[in-house]
């Protein structure tokens, strides 16, 4: 009971930081030179086309008009209507959210997949060749651009052995898994450095701690002591990294979204900058940020599962 | 738009710089919206682009003979004043191709919005185009007028009434006929929709339909450039009151009578049309479908096309196309464009008020350097206003060519001989716009003028420049109907509401041999007015013109007859896959 209040309580603080955000984007957005209307007409801008279009925008109201009622729609569920495509932001959002999402989930899973073992080799082979290895070798990964990395990949194993597709997300369930591995390695190789490094060092820490010396002492095995006892609690630092490391992709995939051709939500939030399309970056703000609040919480969450000693109140 | 790969290298910089806060720091900045910030920021760094070093590479072959002199002997738009035939000739005439398969056409960016009266992106137009069909039609090497949906014109003793006799066997992809009142509905749509296109047809008057197959329209005043105005995308003919559904309805799925059919349109990724089995232009269209794909990473798009992902690579970098040619299976074709790229200068301004100084920075323009360095050799330096893909470009216009000497010595004859300081507002993450910068700075700091450059986003430069709140700039211009007056309008009549391209440039001189052109239905005299007006307004050095360049195009060998217009339009209705 007290948990879900606390989870209420995380959500409930969503509103004032939306509200926070979504005037700060407005005012931001106002600050900023250029004009949509302009942007929309091309080379072929006149004074009465960008009259016409600020009136058919709202663009003509006032400012705290215009505000309010962005919010008045936001408070609907209704993230008003893109200039450039016309067409409802939300859907718009939305449906770019889903590669994103995909997107950022693959990334997370291979990063951790390829983390763990690494990094349990790495602190209970401490200061060996294979540990030194483990330690230098991602770092080459960290200094891969991911524009190349993704070229690379394609290359390799879509071009040459025909694997996996080139670009693009694919139809259906299945296509979508295939579609998803190449972008999601890519992300991963990023996150591979920090999370090995910070599971390693945490590892060795805790392989040091009195109550694996006494698990030792007891009797266990080396891997149920590894497995059982030391990583559990060694884990708990790299989430958190893991954790911040995952609210900072959102918004940040768009250079792999671009290479793969996967078009997710940071594609349409940089389009949208680019033209001025107000409504869909205050939209995807907006959803960012919820994001972002989600991760942090779900991290708190998966903390709290692990050490019991933490309570979420 | 370039989105540049550099930018990478600041995302991974900021990801460091995140790992040095704490977690609740970074929560803290992260609810405060920096994530969608961030995304401002990663792109206020993408600076310069990835361009390799120029080569001399040779200019690939060219499809259509237009790149010439253009104005020799076709039959210039404007000139209707009889009856033509039936379409049967030019781009009307069917190149045989085998039925089947599906064309994917990757593009660097999406479709935006289907109101054709009002969108003016390309990437809405190129597709819109295989959806809905105007009167007329431009001429393969964009210097004619042909007839379309129209068989055929005549035009009243005092040029302002045109009558046109529609085809009969067209129907619309529903099934519906399409009737007179359908073209009636569409041009007046296109003609009252504010903000818009309507400035195309501002000499349309009224239209009339005498019956079910005759279209009258009359016009304000004389007007020569009215067939080309009617083969504009935006004058396409869309049912009769959208055929009962809402305007905005109408736009989300919409039903013309062209060769291919909507299907879906996955915003942001991919858009497919079907094919038109009840297609009037009989054993056509060949493919089942055309979709346009977007691909934002310029190497992702070629290796889409090495690997037949998709069939044709929309106008990749002038940087990868030597890439390209190495690509097995893969044809690059450069098709002759209207885009002409100029130099802006704001005669509001001093000293770009003074004849002499805009003539001397025109001398100083090295335009073989630009067509080298930013064309990779693959275009031809420009001389008029005019582009050789439009009637009556004159190729003998006296534009300015590089020449320090005559530069020096224009600057000497100005009210500015020396010290001259003024700012380039170039657009950052163009690396064409840097480019041009950085060379005109060059030759400028030889006459002794300090330039400055000044970098902003594209959207911000646009808005500067319409507000006049710039010394010098860059910007470029594509037709959208085979007649010059669309431009003309814009760059010297203060009637086409564009500031005279936005450098105020107002001559009375001028504006007196374009409205005469107007008017002037007789080929060649219509030719000695553009003629005389060209060489004005080179000599008046208002707009410099830097470089004529081509629409190039990656295809798989395997894709037979696929032509792109001066004008940028191509008609998949013919394309097929061997």
């Amino acid at each position: 009971m007290k948990y879900l209040l606390y989870v209420l309580r995380r959500l409930v603080t969503l509103i004032p930081v939306l509200f926070g955000i979504s005037l700060l984007v407005f005012l931001l957005l106002k600050i900023v030179p250029g004009d949509p209307a302009v942007t929309l007409l091309g080379s072929h801008v006149t004074d009465e086309g960008v009259a016409a279009l600020h009136q058919q925008l709202g663009l003509d109201l006032p400012l705290w008009k215009q505000y309010g009622s962005f919010l008045g729609k936001l408070l609907h569920g209704d993230l008003g209507e893109s200039y450039q495509y016309r067409s409802s932001v939300s859907s718009l959002v939305f449906q770019n959210l889903v590669p994103t999402i995909w997107l950022i989930v693959a990334g997370a899973l291979f990063a951790v997949i390829i983390s763990v073992p690494l990094a349990v080799w790495a602190a209970s082979h401490r200061n060996g060749f294979g540990d030194n290895t483990i330690r230098t070798i991602p770092l080459i990964g960290l200094g891969m651009p991911a524009f190349w990395l993704g070229i690379m990949l394609v290359l390799l194993l879509s071009l040459k052995a025909g694997a996996f597709p080139a670009s693009g997300f694919g139809d259906g369930f299945e296509n979508h898994l295939k579609s998803i591995v190449l972008p999601g390695i890519t992300v991963a190789l990023a996150l591979v450095p920090i999370l090995v490094r910070s599971l390693r060092a945490s590892m060795i820490d805790v392989l040091q701690s009195d109550y694996v010396t006494t698990a030792r002492a007891k009797g266990l095995t080396g891997r149920r002591v590894v497995f059982g006892h030391a990583l559990r609690n060694a884990a708990i630092s790299s989430i958190t990294v893991l954790g911040v490391n995952i609210a900072y992709l959102i918004g940040s995939t768009v250079v792999v979204e671009k290479v793969f051709a996967l078009n997710g939500v940071g594609y349409l939030m940089l389009t949208a900058i680019f033209n001025r399309d107000f409504p869909i970056v205050q939209g995807v703000t907006l959803v960012f940020a919820v994001m972002v609040v989600l991760v942090n919480l779900l991290t708190d969450m998966t903390h709290a599962a692990l050490d019991p000693r933490v309570r979420l109140a | 738009m370039n989105i540049d790969d550099n930018g990478t290298t600041a995302a991974r910089a900021a990801a460091m710089a995140a790992h040095q806060i704490t977690r609740r720091n970074a929560l803290r900045m992260g609810a405060l919206g920096l994530g969608g910030v961030g995304v401002s920021a990663f792109l206020a760094a993408c600076g310069t682009n990835n361009t390799s070093t120029p080569t001399s590479s040779s200019v690939s072959s060219a499809p259509s003979s237009a790149a010439g002199g253009a104005t020799s002997a076709s039959s210039a738009a404007g000139t209707g004043a009889a009856s033509s035939s039936p379409a049967t000739s030019g781009s009307s005439a069917v190149p045989a191709g085998k039925n089947g398969g599906d064309v994917i056409i990757a593009r660097a960016q999406d479709s935006v919005d289907f109101d054709k009266t009002m969108v003016f992106s390309n990437a809405s137009i190129w597709v819109y185009v295989q959806i809905w069909e105007g009167l007329t039609i431009g001429s393969k090497d964009g210097t004619s007028v042909e007839p379309w949906l129209a068989t055929s014109w005549t035009q009243s003793a005092d040029k302002l009434t045109w009558t046109f006799k529609l085809r009969t066997d067209v129907k619309f992809s529903d099934g519906t006929p399409m009737t007179s009142a359908d073209v009636k509905f569409s041009l007046d749509e296109a003609s009252s929709t504010k903000g818009g296109w309507e400035f195309i047809n501002s000499a349309i008057e009224k239209i009339t339909t005498p019956d079910a197959s005759t279209v009258v329209i009359k016009t304000k005043y004389q007007w020569a450039p009215l067939l080309a105005d009617l083969a504009c995308p935006s004058n396409g003919i869309v049912p009769n009151k959208y055929g009962g559904r809402a305007k905005k309805a109408f736009y989300t799925s919409p039903i013309g009578t062209g060769p291919y059919v909507w299907d879906t349109w996955n915003k942001g990724s991919k858009l497919t049309l079907k094919k038109n089995p009840a297609y009037w232009r009989t054993g056509l269209p060949y493919l089942d479908s055309v979709s346009w794909q977007v691909v934002p990473d310029d190497n992702t798009r070629n290796v889409m096309i090495q690997g037949n992902t998709a069939q044709i690579n929309e106008n990749p970098p002038f940087s990868t196309i030597d890439q390209l040619k190495g690509v097995a299976g893969a044809a690059v074709t450069l098709f002759p464009s209207t885009r002409t790229d100029y130099i802006l200068m704001n005669q509001k301004r001093a000293p770009f008020n003074d004849v002499h100084v805009r003539r001397a920075i025109s001398y100083a323009i090295d335009r073989e350097a630009l067509v080298k360095t930013v064309l990779f050799g693959n275009g031809t330096p420009a001389n008029s206003l005019f582009m050789p893909t439009v009637p009556f470009y004159d190729k003998n216009t006296p534009g300015q060519t590089y020449d320090m000497t005559k530069a020096k010595a224009e600057l000497a004859m100005s009210k500015f001989p020396a010290g001259i300081k003024i700012t380039y507002l170039a657009a950052s993450g163009d690396s064409v716009d840097s480019q041009i910068a950085q060379i005109l700075q060059a030759s400028l700091k030889e006459l002794g003028i300090t330039m400055d450059i000044s970098n902003s986003d594209p959207s911000a430069i646009h808005d500067l420049q319409n507000a006049s709140n710039y010394d010098i700039s860059h910007s470029y211009w594509t037709m959208d109907i085979p007649d010059p007056d669309e431009l003309v309008q814009f760059a010297v009549l203060p009637s086409g509401g564009g500031h005279s391209f936005n450098t105020n440039y107002n001559s009375a001189a001028a504006q007196s041999l374009a409205t005469q052109a107007q008017k002037t239905f007789d080929t060649a005299a219509r030719q000695a007015l553009y003629t005389k007006l060209q060489a004005l307004l080179a000599e008046d050095a208002f707009l410099p013109p830097l470089f004529y360049q081509p629409f190039p195009y990656a295809t798989r060998t395997s894709v037979q007859n696929f032509f792109v217009k001066p004008t940028g339009l191509y008609d998949m209705a013919v394309v097929s896959l061997a």
